[in-house]
This record gives C-alpha cells, sequence and structure tokens, in this order.
C-alpha cells in the first residue's frame, strides 16, 4: 500500500487560500472597503456632531405630536399593507396550490378550454415570482413618482410584494397539509372552495395565521424603511430629520422605532403562541379561549378599521380609471428597457459594486457574528451573555437601510456605508442563529479537550467549531441571497450599488434606463442564488 | 503517577450517590482493571481520576496533588498529564483522524503550533506512528464520520498514545471491537504503558479480558469497592457476588451489560 507523506488536502487548500485573498482584494476595492475613513477627521467630525446631538432626545410637544402621528401611520400603512397584500395571496395561493388540483386526481379531457385552464398555475406561480422579486422599496419608489408622497405608495407597495410573498408561502404550507382530506372532497365532486374549507384549511389554518401575524411585525419594519423614500411613517419623518441633520430628532425617533419593534415582536410572539397552544377542555358554558378569539376578531376589525380613516386612502384615485391610466402610461415608459451601451457600462459597474458590497457586508457580519456568539451562546458568564443579546437584539431590529442612513453619516457616502450597514444588520441576525447553533452543540468534545488539559481557546477550535462550521456556513450563505437584495437598494440613501443608479434614473423620470437596472438587480439575484446553492453543496 | 483516594465518594444532585467512600491507591506504572455491574460507579471513579468531577466528600491525590487545591494553571498543566479513552470517543464528525490525534498534545503544544496545525498538520509523523500501532496508518486523512465505531475507539486511542498521557484512564476502551481486536489493542494499550511507566486503568465489561490483560483487579458494586485484588485471586465467589443481584432479581429487566455470557467461563 502507497502511503502519503504529505497532507493530500495542503495543495487544495493553499489554492482555495490564495483564490480567496485574490478574490477579497478587489472584492474590498469595488465595496469600498477603507478602514482609515472611520477614523478620517472630516468623517468623525460629521458623525460626532450627529451623535452628541442625540442627547437630549427631542421631546418638545410639537415633536412628539409628529412622531406619535409617523408611528401610528406607520402601524396603519403595514396593517392595511398586509391586509390588502393578503386579498392579493389568498386568492394566488389557491390558484398555486397543487392540494386543490383537479387533474391530480385523474386525467382530465383534452378541449380547449381545459388546455387553456392549465395555464392558470403556471401563471399564478410566475406573477407571485414576479411580485416578490421586486423589494418593496423599489415599488415604493416607484409609486412615490406615481402618486406623489405619502403612505399611498408604501401600502400599494406593501400590497404588491409581500402579497406574493405571502401567496408563495400560504401555497406551500398548503402543499405541504395532508392532501388527502381535499382529494377526497374533489374525487367526490365538490368545488375547490368547498375542498379548501372542509379539506386543507381546518388542519393549515393556525399555520397560516401564525405565518400572517409574523409577517405583520415584517411589514411594520418594511413601512419605517420605505417612509425613507418618501412613502410616509417613520421613515419619512426619519429621512426629514437626516436631511435637517438634527440628532436629536433621530435620537427619538430611532428610539420609538425600537419601542415599536420589540412591540412588534413582543405582541407577534404572544400570539402565535395563544394560537399554537392546545386548546384545553373547558366547560362549554364559559370557554376563556373563544371568548378571547371572538375578542380579538373584533379588536382587529376596529384596528383596520382605525388604521384606514388614518391613512385616508382614496380608493377612487388610487384604483379608478385616471389612475389606472397613469399606471398604464408610467409602466409604458418602462418599455423597452434601454441598452445604451454607456448604460449598460453604468449598470456593469453598479451590479460589480452591488456583488462585492453584499459578499463583503456578509463576510464583515459572519466575522462580528462570530466573535458575538461566543458570549452570546454563554460561553463567559451569564452577564455577558444577556449584554451580548440585548446587542445582538439592538443590531437585528435596526433594518439595513436604517442602518445606511447612519453609517453614510460615518463613512461619507458610497459602498463602504453600504458594506457597514448589511454588516451591522447581519451580524445581529447571524450572531443569534450562531449562537444557538453552537448551544445545541453536543458539549463532549470541547469537554474531553479541556480534561486533557487543552486551553479553553484550543479547545473550543478543535472541539465544537468543526462540529457547527457546516451549519454557521450554511446560515452565512442564506443571509447572501437576502443581502444581495438589499445590497441592490442601498443606493436609496446613497450607499452605493445599483440602487443608486435606480434613484437617480427614477428621479429624472428615465424610465426606460430605471426598467434595466431592475433587471440588473434580478438576474444579479438569481445568480447570487444560484452560486451559493453551489458553494453550499461544495462545502457541506 | 502515583494515584491515592481517600474515602472519595460522589452524590448527584438527586441524592443518588454515584460513589460512596472509596480508598484505593494505584502506584505509578500500575495497570488496573475496574469490574462491575451497569451504574455500579466505574465511570464515576474514572471521572474523578480524570479531574472531570470533583469529589463531594473525601480527597483525590494525582502524583500527590489535590488537583482541586491547585490554581487554574496548574490544574491545566497536571490535565495533560491524564488521556482519556471514551467507550464513544467525543471526536466531531467532520474532522480528519490526523488533526483528532494531534489534539491530544494540545496541552502541552504552543498556541501558535495548535493554531497552524489547523491549517496543516504540524506532526503528521507523530500521529502517522500513533495510528500505526493500531493498524490505522491508512485513514490518517480520512474524516472521522467514515469511521465505524471500532475504528472511531482507535482513533480515541490513538490520541492518547500520541498525547503519552502518564496516567491512562480507559473507560469501555474496546466494547465496539471483536474479541480478537480487543484483546490485541488492550496489549498495545498495555505494552505502551508498560514501556513508558505510565499508569493504566481500565474499566471492564468483559471479565476475562480483564483477568487475562491485567494483573490488578478491582470489582466495584453500587459505589462501593467489593474486592482489590491480584487477577490471579478473583475467584468465582468473587465474581458471582460482583454481579449477583442482577440474577437474583427475576423481576427486573434484562441487565443492559453483557458480563453473562463470559461468566459461563468459569
Amino acid at each position: 500500500m502507497q502511503t502519503v507523506r504529505r497532507d493530500p488536502a495542503a495543495t487544495g487548500r493553499a489554492i482555495g487560500a490564495l483564490l480567496a485573498l485574490a478574490a477579497l482584494w478587489p472584492l474590498g476595492h469595488f465595496a469600498g472597503v477603507d478602514v482609515s475613513l472611520l477614523t478620517a477627521p472630516g468623517n468623525l467630525h460629521v458623525i460626532g456632531g450627529f451623535l452628541s446631538g442625540f442627547y437630549p432626545p427631542a421631546h418638545d410637544a410639537f415633536f412628539a405630536g409628529l412622531l406619535l402621528d409617523a408611528l401610528w401611520q406607520t402601524i396603519a400603512i403595514a396593517s392595511i399593507g398586509m391586509l390588502m397584500a393578503l386579498l392579493l395571496a389568498v386568492p394566488l395561493a389557491v390558484v398555486t396550490t397543487q392540494a386543490l388540483s383537479i387533474s391530480a386526481i385523474g386525467p382530465v379531457n383534452c378541449d380547449a378550454r381545459s388546455r387553456l385552464r392549465s395555464l392558470v398555475r403556471p401563471v399564478g406561480r410566475g406573477l407571485t415570482l414576479f411580485l416578490r422579486g421586486i423589494p418593496e422599496v423599489v415599488w415604493a419608489l416607484l409609486f412615490v413618482r406615481v402618486f406623489g408622497l405619502g403612505p399611498s405608495a408604501a401600502v400599494l407597495a406593501l400590497a404588491l410584494t409581500y402579497g406574493g410573498m405571502l401567496a408563495k408561502v400560504f401555497g406551500e404550507i398548503l402543499d405541504s397539509t395532508d392532501r388527502r382530506p381535499a382529494q377526497a372532497i374533489l374525487a367526490a365532486g365538490g368545488g375547490r372552495l368547498a375542498a379548501l374549507f372542509y379539506g386543507l384549511l381546518p388542519m393549515a389554518a393556525s399555520e397560516l395565521l401564525s405565518y400572517s401575524v409574523y409577517r405583520w411585525e415584517c411589514a411594520l419594519r418594511a413601512a419605517v424603511v420605505m417612509g425613507l423614500v418618501g412613502a410616509g411613517g417613520l421613515g419619512q419623518l426619519m429621512d426629514q430629520s437626516m436631511k435637517a441633520f438634527n440628532g436629536s430628532e433621530i435620537a427619538s425617533i430611532l428610539m420609538a422605532f425600537l419601542a415599536l419593534v420589540l412591540l412588534a415582536d413582543g405582541a407577534s410572539n404572544l400570539l402565535r403562541r395563544w394560537m399554537d397552544d392546545v386548546p384545553r377542555k373547558e366547560p362549554a358554558r364559559f370557554n376563556v379561549r373563544a371568548m378571547s378569539g371572538w375578542l380579538s376578531v373584533l379588536l382587529f376589525v376596529a384596528l383596520i378599521v382605525a388604521c384606514w380613516r388614518t391613512l385616508g386612502l382614496d380608493l377612487g384615485a388610487l384604483f379608478g380609471q385616471q389612475a389606472g391610466a397613469d399606471v398604464a402610461r408610467f409602466v409604458g415608459e418602462f418599455f423597452p428597457p434601454s441598452i445604451k451601451p454607456t448604460l449598460l457600462a453604468k449598470i456593469a459597474s453598479g451590479a460589480i459594486e452591488t456583488f462585492s458590497l453584499s459578499l463583503m457586508g456578509t463576510l464583515l457580519a459572519a466575522l462580528l457574528a462570530v466573535v458575538l456568539a461566543l458570549p452570546a451562546a454563554g460561553r463567559h458568564g451569564r452577564m455577558a451573555k444577556a449584554c451580548v443579546r440585548f446587542v445582538l437584539n439592538l443590531l437585528r431590529a435596526v433594518p439595513e437601510l436604517v442602518w445606511a442612513t447612519i453609517t453614510v453619516l460615518a463613512v461619507g457616502l458610497g459602498p463602504f456605508a453600504g458594506t457597514l450597514a448589511l454588516a451591522f444588520h447581519t451580524a445581529g441576525v447571524l450572531g443569534r442563529l450562531y449562537a444557538e447553533a453552537l448551544e445545541n452543540t453536543p458539549p463532549a468534545a470541547e469537554a474531553a479537550l479541556r480534561e486533557s488539559g487543552a486551553p479553553r481557546a484550543l479547545a473550543f477550535l478543535y472541539g465544537p467549531l468543526p462540529q457547527v462550521a457546516p451549519q454557521w456556513l450554511a446560515y452565512t450563505l442564506y443571509r447572501w441571497e437576502i443581502n444581495i437584495r438589499m445590497a441592490a437598494i442601498m443606493g436609496f440613501v446613497g450607499a452605493g450599488g445599483l440602487g443608486q443608479l435606480l434613484h437617480v434614473e427614477l428621479s429624472l423620470f428615465r424610465l426606460a434606463n430605471a426598467c434595466s437596472a431592475i433587471i440588473a438587480m434580478l438576474v444579479l439575484a438569481l445568480v447570487v442564488d444560484q452560486l451559493s446553492a453551489w458553494l453550499r453543496r461544495r462545502l457541506g | 503517577m502515583h494515584i491515592r483516594l481517600e474515602q472519595a465518594g460522589v452524590a448527584y444532585g438527586d441524592g443518588h450517590a454515584g460513589l460512596r467512600a472509596l480508598d484505593l491507591e494505584i502506584a505509578a506504572g500500575e495497570q488496573v482493571a475496574i469490574i462491575g455491574p451497569s451504574g455500579a460507579g466505574k465511570t464515576t471513579l474514572l471521572r474523578i481520576l480524570a479531574t472531570a468531577l470533583r469529589p463531594t466528600t473525601g480527597a483525590v491525590f494525582l502524583a500527590g496533588e489535590d488537583p482541586w487545591t491547585l490554581s487554574a494553571k496548574q490544574r491545566q498543566r497536571l490535565r495533560s498529564k491524564l488521556g482519556s479513552i471514551h467507550q464513544a470517543p467525543p471526536l466531531p464528525p467532520r474532522q480528519r483522524v490526523v488533526t483528532a490525534v494531534l489534539a491530544g498534545r494540545l496541552g502541552v503544544w504552543p498556541m501558535w503550533k495548535a493554531l497552524a496545525s489547523l491549517a496543516y498538520p504540524q506532526d503528521g509523523d507523530g500521529a502517522r506512528s500513533a495510528l500505526a500501532h493500531l493498524d490505522l496508518t491508512d485513514k490518517l486523512y480520512a474524516r472521522c464520520d467514515q469511521l465505524s465505531g471500532g475504528q472511531l475507539q482507535r482513533v480515541g486511542i490513538a490520541r492518547v498514545l500520541y498525547q503519552q498521557a502518564e496516567l491512562m484512564l480507559a473507560d469501555e476502551p474496546v466494547s465496539a471491537m471483536d474479541p480478537a481486536l480487543a484483546d490485541h489493542t488492550l496489549a498495545i494499550l498495555a505494552h505502551d504503558a508498560r514501556q513508558r511507566g505510565a499508569t493504566l486503568i481500565a474499566s471492564l465489561h468483559a471479565v476475562e479480558l480483564a483477568l487475562a490483560r491485567f494483573p490488578r483487579i478491582v470489582g466495584i458494586r453500587d459505589g462501593s469497592m467489593l474486592f482489590d485484588k491480584p487477577a490471579g485471586e478473583v475467584t468465582q465467589e468473587d465474581l458471582t457476588a460482583l454481579y449477583a443481584s442482577e440474577r437474583a432479581l427475576p423481576t427486573s429487566p434484562a441487565p443492559a451489560f453483557a458480563p453473562a455470557a463470559p461468566l459461563h467461563s468459569f
């Protein structure tokens, strides 16, 4: 038998390391990573002046009134947006789910009409894909151009993107529930709606509701972010204060925002736990669960009505003939997408910048997350765990685009600000996931090393690290897929990448150019999805 | 390494006694087998000696020192001389065998060397020769999740051989191997310990293996020592008393350990 003297993996590792280094340098360059910017006197002066304005937070009665109005408007945008998204998503999900397929039961006759009907499902799926493929901020930016500044643009944007997302997830939930009851109803000649209500919903309802509540919580954050492009609510107020460079107002807004997010998080958790609860048998006369159920329905209706009145949406203006003509004209101007060489060159460089930005942001986030995950998993005592968990929650609660408005002040306009913003938010997400993975790792390997005298740090590197590494890697790659979409819109607040180009083109109403930029975003997102899937297979 | 237990006992949180006031002295270079039924306290005893568990009563002395009065630094230095072999070696599934074996010396390697070894194995030859004793050289660069249970146990043993521990504590080190391989592997372990003057303590379910391979036998039952004799003096009565109750109680479920079979050979 031939013995291998040299480590057979060495060559591969060396090449991999060299390639990574060779790729990292230009990526860092395109992402504008320049640590000296953080300490440049000019930037320090700007961010220092800004941060020193944080104290005391603005608390005069006039601003407090503005803030409360904006907060309530944000809640209204999220709630009404979610409602419209549901109106869009439910029919789409019912149309696309396999669980209600009649042709799946047996062969159907192949006349022209049924062939046309067989197209409904793929068309529904295509529509879903398109709707959620475009981030809500991009929709919002578009609608602000059509309907003007204010909450209507945000509501419509939420309705479209979240409609697509909900339709996809609802379809998946319906697909994954036991199909036999529904199929039995269909096979017995029942209609699709009967099969839905009697065969699928009894099993899937709680999961569907639970996911909707979670999405509502996300919609709140999205509503704030959309405000940054002028679509009303807290975000718009923040944008104004940012432009006025008013630190004390920003401090109050950020605090209000964090309170809102944490409250929504708590409320959503509470609601979902309540819904997932197995009902206890109670005397029929006084059923607390049923009572609270009806009470929450009432509350929900009241909330929707109140939100509706706040927004004062003019449905006629939004969906009437005039609006229809406006939108049609507006959409018409997008096509055909421009293919001018100068524009394509700009798009290419924007795409490279966006790609680098997403990758560097994710890598930085992963580094930061590793450092934070160790104490967050309780490896350095309970005190450190609580503190770091709080920091992680804070990092995660602030959306990327809101971070970007701050990092732009710290390092100036450009991709580095976007990289940092992505890194901060993502570090909060990954840090928590990493810590959870670490806590779930069997401790035996590390304990054995410690018992043979290995120092703590080395015992970690030789014990738990190789155990959690694949999971950490998978989380990071998934996050990268999300971040490429985020990186594409960083430019809306001046933080580099394709978004900047899109923002400029839209502002100048060069819609054919904007269309090309949007297509480039979609393509870029698909490319990264494939790359990430390949890497997961390769390294997993 | 010289070992002394003085009235050492362990009471677990639920009040259940893992070990009751045990006195035991083992000279440097001795080889001792611990036998007894499942749940008798064999693993608890080994964990006390490995300083993985602090006795709740009494004291333990390793090389004349009580590890629990040492500073953390000194205790770490002491631990680098203790090598534990586990029944199911806790090796990360995706770690390579070479790394798993080299990890035996993390307690004595300087930090830079241990870090560099993660990128490129710093002592491939050392790991190879440790594995060679166990006929596993061809698995040097395999991943741990590609090995069978018996092979994993041998990698765990190779790690301790490579560590050159002065006290080797083996908890069921050959349970996943066939009888011939188990005997061969114990012989290698004993030979290595004898050559280096290291102390070897092993808990074993296979009684005949213990009697054949170890000069001194300690029988433990219900957390107390039943006998402590040279292998030649262990009688059939000793063994019957050691494992008796499991047979006397017909209502108890079938014992999860294996001594029933070896017992008929006596």
